[in-house]
């Protein structure tokens, strides 16, 4: 009896063992080498971060850099095939997709919220009103409701996606003041209005922490909740691209992002899982 | 009125020295003083075994280890390309060129040493972009290149160093090899080269800190946030100044900015280093080989 | 002998040449890459329009002024200081803090940009936005500032060369008639050393234009024309370094060659006035 019940306790066990095996996420990763270049779109690059790193720590031979530039940068780049993986936080053109030859996966939600610094007492405001403020027709806090300070506007480049989303879906394509200071990142927007007391920005839902406050719009607050039911319209998706169909570590580290411990990176860097 | 006219520039001068002395002190203990909790291995390391991080059996996230080893790799690139040519062309306009040459390049590189960084990077990242063209998949944005950008970037102060220096030798010096017979090459190299090493090498110095410090030029030619240990010529790379640029305009906590400031006070001591000792090998050490 | 001594000149030689050649082909490069946007005739009108890449107009006129204002702003700050510094450096300093004051010069120089833009961004720039000038306190003025103390070091060391190759014989004589240090500086060596003091300037006045970082960082980079010193604006240098991040192939990638064009001139020109100014090298 007693060789029996170790018997099938040891199977059990390397059974289990086996399982846990099987389903880490970085198994396709065993044995491979060389370099990952990944740039583009920058509300991605936590998550990206993230994922090198698990990757990285795995095996220590595959090199994963990442860069900002903004999404624009992102697909041009693995256009002209500088970059294996380029990132966008606005769906790629028809255009773009086809004179490049681009494949795009989706791999997380997020939202464009607008933001201000928790100090302000401003925390909600209207389409109408921050079309005003963002084409410079509302210039004091007074205006809105907030203490009597200029506004200080924040926006982000050409290149960017989140300035692309927020300005069709959020303030609906009305030309921002050109007096608006601009910074190159969703870190940077995140940082600059975390700084300025009287600040307004907009910024990657994912990236909303204690040091800014999300900017009800419309009723509606921007949160993972909002955007995943659809109730805050200012949503998007965060993608990767590749030149033609994904290959090598480019398509190992995309799948490791749809998989499970990929996604859960997703969630807790504060964006939506696809799943 | 005359009498005015020269308190007045008593006075300035008094308060325009006591404002520079001021924005040293100030630019100096406030870098050191923010970040003053972020001096440990852990700055360097981050959360990874030191000879862990070092052997490169592990890589090291959240440390400066990588962005050192970049600057370091890149500096040292920089100089192997930039020195040999910089003598090179600091001996020509200094012992060769006829005089009407000699004008027309020292304008040109004088040219080249006004020219602003991002030009140069603006260039290297041009012509980076022509050689992916040619050999697609193999040449992008990598340290190579901004090596080769910052070497470029660096040479007008190796080259004119060089020519000051053997211009400044005095002419017993530089007419008695000739009278015993040498060579105009021998005499560079075995008389005028030793007499002014000391010159020249406050020019390397120099060369180095420019390349140390220099944000613009990598910022178009390859330098990325995050990149880990440098492995190949051919990829992209971190560097400390482009470092402090980035924590400066994203950091996400409190200790990452700190590692900003703590980066920010190594590169100041390296390059304020450097730059003191450039100027005592220009003029300190010179004094011994000259009459003077 | 001989033939070996050709074989060291002509490598010599090739050196100069070679990078010679490489600071002119910069501007063909540029040139070369802006090409499309000169034939066109469009390069003129560039640099008199605004930015706007929605509505197809990369004109560069807002970044122009931008560079223009932050850096002769910048002088007009450095310039007094930095005079001053030279003068205690070269006579109304004691000796001995003489030398102390050069080194500190030099370590002054040796502070690199980005880590004045890194202590500007956290110190100067919240001090700006509460008490000075409001707003987002990213401003010229702000930017302004730190160039100023960036570009000192480089001015004092051109005033103090000048001033120190003054002919000792004219001091002498000076000393001799009993003149003070002051009436030294105002009668002989200011008149004399005239020429390098403006050629120092110009020298400033060049590394101010041609800094990046700096107004990346801190003068807020809008694309508005600025109109007063309280304003964001964008330099020249940090336009590129913000578009490089565009397309290859558009014509916002062809305008910041043109920016890069205005830049070489610019130094062009500015080695230009040095050298006929002082008559002979920098040093």
């Amino acid at each position: 009896m007693r060789p029996v019940i170790v018997l099938v306790t040891a199977l059990l066990l390397s059974s289990f063992s086996g399982l846990a095996c099987l389903a880490s996420d970085l198994d396709g990763f065993t044995g491979q080498k060389g370099t990952l270049k990944i740039a583009g779109g920058t509300a991605h690059i936590p998550v990206m971060k993230d994922a090198a790193q698990a990757v990285m720590e795995m095996n220590p031979e595959i090199k994963i850099t990442i860069a900002g530039g903004g999404s624009g940068v992102g697909i041009k780049q693995v256009g002209e095939g500088i970059i294996d993986i380029g990132n966008a936080g606005r769906e790629a053109t028809t255009a773009e997709l086809e004179t490049f030859g681009l494949t795009m996966i989706r791999w997380a939600i997020d939202g464009v919220a607008v933001a201000v610094n928790p100090k302000n007492p401003v925390h909600a405001l209207t389409s109408e009103q921050l079309r005003d403020i963002f084409a410079g027709r509302v210039t004091t806090w007074k205006d809105v409701g907030g203490e009597d300070r200029q506004i200080n506007l924040y926006t982000r480049d050409e290149a960017s996606g989140t300035r692309e989303v927020f300005w069709t879906k959020a303030i609906k394509k009305e030309v921002i003041d050109t007096k608006a200071n601009v910074v190159v990142s969703n870190g940077a927007m995140k940082t600059a209005i975390a700084n300025d007391p009287y600040a307004i920005g907009y910024v990657s839902v994912g990236h909303i922490d204690e040091t800014v406050a999300p900017v009800t719009l419309d009723g509606i607050t921007p949160s993972l909740e909002t955007v995943k039911n659809g109730d805050y319209k200012v949503a998007r998706g965060l993608f990767s691209l590749t030149k033609g169909d994904p290959q090598g570590l480019a398509k190992l580290f995309l799948e490791y992002l749809l998989s499970p411990s990929g996604q859960d990176i997703v969630v807790e860097k504060g964006f939506i899982s696809v799943q | 009125m005359r009498w005015l006219a020269e308190r007045f520039i008593i006075g300035l001068s008094l308060i325009s020295t006591a404002l520079l002395f001021l924005c040293v002190v100030v630019v100096t203990t406030s870098v050191f003083w923010r970040g003053l909790d972020a001096y440990n291995l852990q700055l360097i390391f981050g959360t990874v075994n030191p000879l862990d991080a070092l052997l490169g059996r592990k890589p090291v996230f959240n440390g400066l280890l990588p962005a050192l080893a970049g600057t370091a790799l890149l500096v040292c690139c920089a100089l192997a390309v930039a020195t040999p040519v910089g003598l090179a062309t600091g001996i020509y306009l200094a012992e060769y060129a006829p005089s009407r040459w000699r004008v027309v390049l020292s304008a040109l590189f004088d040219i080249l040493a006004g020219l602003p960084s991002i030009v140069i990077g603006l260039s290297g990242f041009a012509v980076t972009i022509y050689l992916h063209r040619l050999f697609p998949g193999r040449i992008g944005p990598c340290l190579l290149i901004s090596a080769l950008s910052l070497g470029f970037l660096v040479l007008p102060y190796i080259i004119r160093s060089t020519q000051l220096a053997l211009e400044s030798v005095e002419p017993a010096a530089r007419l008695t090899a000739p009278a015993l017979g040498a060579t105009r090459w021998q005499t560079i190299r075995h008389v005028l080269l030793p007499a002014s090493t000391s010159r020249i090498l406050g020019g390397i110095i120099l060369a180095i800190g420019r390349a140390a410090e220099d944000t613009a030029v990598i910022m178009l030619t390859g330098v990325v946030a995050s990149a880990g240990l440098p492995r190949s010529l051919l990829e992209q790379f971190e560097a400390l100044p482009f470092f402090i640029y980035y924590i400066s305009s994203q950091y996400s906590t409190s200790d990452e900015l700190e590692m900003g400031f703590a980066a920010s006070f190594l590169l100041l001591l390296l390059c304020g280093f450097l730059f003191l000792l450039a100027f005592v090998f220009e003029k300190f050490l010179t004094r011994n080989f000259s009459t003077r | 002998m001989r033939k070996a001594d050709s074989r060291q000149e002509s490598i010599l030689l090739a050196a100069t040449i070679g990078s010679g050649t490489l600071v002119i082909g910069v501007f063909f490069l540029m040139l070369h890459l802006g090409w499309p946007l000169l034939v066109s005739g469009q390069f003129f009108s560039l640099l008199f329009q605004e930015w706007r890449p929605a509505e197809g107009i990369y004109g560069i006129y807002p970044m122009l002024v931008g560079s223009i204002a932050i850096s002769l702003l910048a002088l007009v700050i450095s310039l007094p200081i930095s005079l001053g510094a030279a003068f205690s450096a070269t006579l109304l300093a004691p000796f001995w803090a003489r030398s102390f004051l050069l080194l500190l010069v030099r370590y002054m120089a040796g502070i690199p940009t980005v880590v004045y833009g890194f202590v500007a961004v956290f110190f100067l720039v919240p001090f700006m936005r509460e008490h000075v000038t409001g707003g987002s306190g990213f401003t010229i003025l702000a930017a302004a500032i730190v160039l100023a103390i960036l570009i000192s070091p480089t001015m004092i060391i051109f005033f103090v060369n000048g001033l120190n190759s003054v002919s000792r014989s004219h001091r002498l004589a000076v000393d001799a008639l009993g003149g003070r240090p002051t009436q030294k500086l105002l009668y002989l060596l200011i008149p004399q050393a005239w020429p390098s003091l403006a050629a120092g300037t110009i020298m400033g006045l060049g590394r101010a234009m041609g800094d990046t970082l700096i107004s990346l960082m801190v003068a807020g980079n809008s694309i508005a024309v600025p109109e007063t010193v309280t304003d964001s604006a964008r330099t020249l240098t940090a336009h590129i370094a913000l578009v490089i991040a565009a397309d290859f192939s558009g014509m916002e990638f062809m305008s910041i060659f043109s920016c890069g064009i205005v830049l070489y001139i610019f130094t062009v020109l500015s080695v230009g006035v040095i050298r006929l100014s002082t008559g002979n090298k920098i040093e």
